[in-house]
């Protein structure tokens, strides 16, 4: 089983590859070449990473989340997956390259430098941790989706007002849609988030003897999380909308990952696993 | 194949002469009526503002373009028209030049989707007027699937190239579904009515128009099932809508920025398309820097209309290509309506110099022996009439020039004197 999880991990980061490459030509070329086959290429990475993931679990014993690089590869599935809900929800096909690049990028990161822990922390093995983390980085990983729209949006916004009409003009769906888009993710990855803090709350005390309310990855999310409810409140009593929506978002997702790389780099807390 | 074809458009004459020649239903009904048995067997006519078309199978075998020429311009009586207003075309041209109009490659505005339903028309106008004969119908259907599959498999219909389009183009990149948003256009003249159509076709939740002359307005409204605001007072309603669309013929600016401002903070500065297509400019081009106002003048429309232009244009080859494998299956099929008749002809007349030859000397040959001589001269005839048979069907197989297929299958049959030949079997 070792060589199929060695060969899956090398092979995983050429199959997002592929699937990119499918969704840039029809993105730049604009025609309907592989407009089913990529959804289809993605359909069957995604299941190939899962089975990684579930081989993984399996032979090691828990969860991959021991290390920073496992949750890496988990974040390359989240990502791509939680594009993948979405484009079945809405049809919208066209942006899909800017999404599965973070997994791409993840995914390489982790298959460089992923290792095959055997022995772990016991706590590691816990269920309630993994749903923890996975929701958490489900949560993570709309924020992200819920970035890149906000981000389209304001560059279609910008090419809208300076009448520039090139290739993003043609492809991209409407304003409206990519409010709409990334609103959406905000309110999967604020729910995700509320569903990881509330289980932390309630769990961690009770597992790390030394559990902290000042821990920097609590606080970091926390304040992730309550940028993103003032956000969310705002837009649906109608104080806020379009761009102000949006740059809280893209603020709410460069905060995450600012507090992402403090607690998991910089910060040792009890929150820390490895 | 004697197919000829005149044209006169936009490439060859300007529009007073277009206009001059251009034949409208009755005319058309009359115009095959009068031609057909005496200039034609059979043809058909493809009339429109921007082009008059004849193509016709001649019913004499000396008929020229000039014939042609000269029996248009007399039945439309128009003067000024000379013979480099035409563009001439025969045979396999001729079809070839059709299937560029019904693919709109041809047109003023390239890839245009009117023409394609006007050379539908006008084949069916043909056909009902029993202009269209049994070769007619087969072109029609090539140059109907030729300009499907223009459509279909390539971009050359996509995008806007007028205007107007291009203004309801760039709504749509702002709103996702119009069938929530409201729209006022300003301006009931002609420019006015053919944005807010496109604005209803489009599914525009809710329509309203304003124009100095209130009656103008109903009128149109009427006609679109909007309602109506009155001039002097629309802008305290401005607020409400979510696409404004101005083209009017004033001379000076109808909604300045102080207006544009007064509605978006009435409307919590939600996002408000404004499109001036008149000239001179009637909205404040300033209020483009407001937020979430969306202004576009003709100028910034242009930019769309000459973007999507130039793709189009960069269709051209694919549609060309289109067009050749349309135009070679259609000859192959031609071509061999004369080839299998050849063959036929040809094995027919060699089958009979065989029995007649057999037939005079059989009585030197023992009973035993007739029958292998049955057998070995019909051998004989068989191998020699194996290559040209293989050679008569490759001119009919290859879709080339039908010109050329028909050049040497004419020269076999002078060769045998075929013609003559087979009028004796008959």
């Amino acid at each position: 089983m070792k060589a199929v999880i060695d060969f899956s991990n090398f092979i995983l980061p050429f199959m997002y590859l592929i699937t990119f490459g499918f969704y840039f030509h029809d993105f730049m070329k604009g025609g309907k070449k592989f407009v089913n086959s990529k959804r289809l290429f993605l359909f069957l990475t995604l299941l190939f990473h899962f089975f990684y993931l579930l081989l993984r679990t399996i032979e090691f014993d828990h969860p991959p989340i021991t290390n920073v690089f496992e949750i890496f590869t988990v974040l390359a599935f989240s990502v791509s997956f939680s594009y993948f809900i979405l484009e079945l929800v809405t049809d919208i096909r066209g942006t899909g390259p800017f999404i599965i690049v973070f997994s791409i990028v993840f995914q390489v990161i982790s298959s460089l430098y992923i290792q095959d822990l055997l022995q772990v922390k016991e706590v590691l093995r816990n269920h309630l941790l993994g749903i923890h983390v996975f929701s958490a980085l489900l949560g993570y990983s709309a924020i992200t989706i819920s970035a890149v729209y906000g981000f389209l949006y304001l560059i279609l916004y910008k090419d809208i007002k300076l009448n520039k009409f090139g290739l993003l003009f043609d492809r991209l769906p409407s304003l409206e849609v990519l409010e709409r888009l990334s609103f959406s993710s905000a309110i999967i990855g604020f729910v995700l988030l509320t569903f990881a803090i509330i289980i932390g709350i309630i769990w961690l005390p009770k597992a790390f003897p030394n559990f902290s309310y000042a821990d920097p990855k609590l606080i970091g999310t926390s304040m992730v999380w309550i940028l993103y409810g003032i956000g969310i409140t705002n837009k649906v009593l109608g104080k806020l909308h379009g761009k102000k929506v949006i740059l809280l978002s893209i603020i709410g997702f460069v905060l995450a990952i600012l507090s992402t790389i403090i607690t998991n780099f910089i910060a040792r807390s009890f929150h820390s696993f490895y | 194949m004697n197919l000829l074809a005149i044209s006169i458009n936009h490439k060859t004459a300007p529009v007073e002469l277009r206009e001059a020649l251009y034949l409208n239903h009755d005319e058309i009904v009359s115009f095959a009526e009068n031609t057909k048995d005496k200039l034609f067997s059979e043809g058909l006519i493809v009339s429109t503002c921007n082009r008059t078309e004849i193509y016709g199978i001649p019913a004499r075998p000396n008929t020229t373009f000039t014939d042609l020429q000269n029996t248009i311009i007399n039945y439309k009586s128009v003067t000024g028209l000379k013979s480099e207003h035409f563009q001439l075309f025969q045979s396999s041209e001729a079809i070839k030049h059709l299937f560029s109009v019904a693919t709109g490659i041809d047109s003023l505005l390239i890839g245009d989707n009117q023409i394609f339903k006007q050379v539908k028309d006008s084949f069916q106008l043909a056909e009902d007027s029993h202009f269209a004969g049994f070769l007619m119908k087969r072109i029609f259907d090539s140059a109907i699937r030729a300009g499907k599959r223009a459509i279909t498999e390539t971009a050359i219909s996509e995008g806007a190239v007028t205007v107007s389009y291009a203004a309801v183009q760039l709504i749509e990149k702002i709103f996702s579904n119009l069938n929530k948003k409201s729209a006022l256009v300003i301006g009931a003249g002609e420019t006015g009515e053919i944005a807010a159509k496109h604005l209803k076709e489009r599914g525009i939740g809710k329509l309203a128009i304003t124009n100095r002359t209130l009656e103008r307005a109903e009128k149109l409204a009427e006609k679109l099932q909007a309602k109506t605001l009155p001039f002097t007072s629309f802008k305290n309603f401005l607020h409400e809508y979510d696409i404004v669309l101005s083209a009017t013929s004033s001379e000076n600016l109808i909604i300045t920025k102080d207006d544009i401002k007064t509605s978006m903070k009435k409307r919590n500065y939600n996002a408000c398309v404004f499109m001036d297509i008149a000239i001179p400019r009637d909205i404040d081009p300033e209020a483009k820097s407001i937020d979430y106002v969306f202004y576009n003048d003709i100028d910034s429309l242009n930019i769309i209309v000459q973007q999507n232009l130039s793709k189009r244009k960069e269709e051209i080859p694919k549609v060309e290509k289109i067009i050749d494998e349309e135009l070679n299956s259609f000859l192959s099929w031609f071509n061999s309506l004369e080839a299998a008749p050849t063959i036929k002809t040809l094995r027919d007349y060699f089958e009979a110099v065989r029995a007649e030859e057999v037939d005079k000397n059989k009585n030197r040959f023992s009973p035993e022996d007739q029958e292998k001589l049955e057998i070995i001269t019909k051998r004989i005839i068989n191998k020699i009439l194996h290559h040209p048979t293989v050679e008569i069907k490759k001119f009919s197989e290859s879709g080339g020039n039908t010109d050329e297929a028909a050049i040497k299958i004419s020269l076999i049959r002078e060769l045998f004197d075929l013609d003559k030949n087979g009028e004796k079997e008959k």
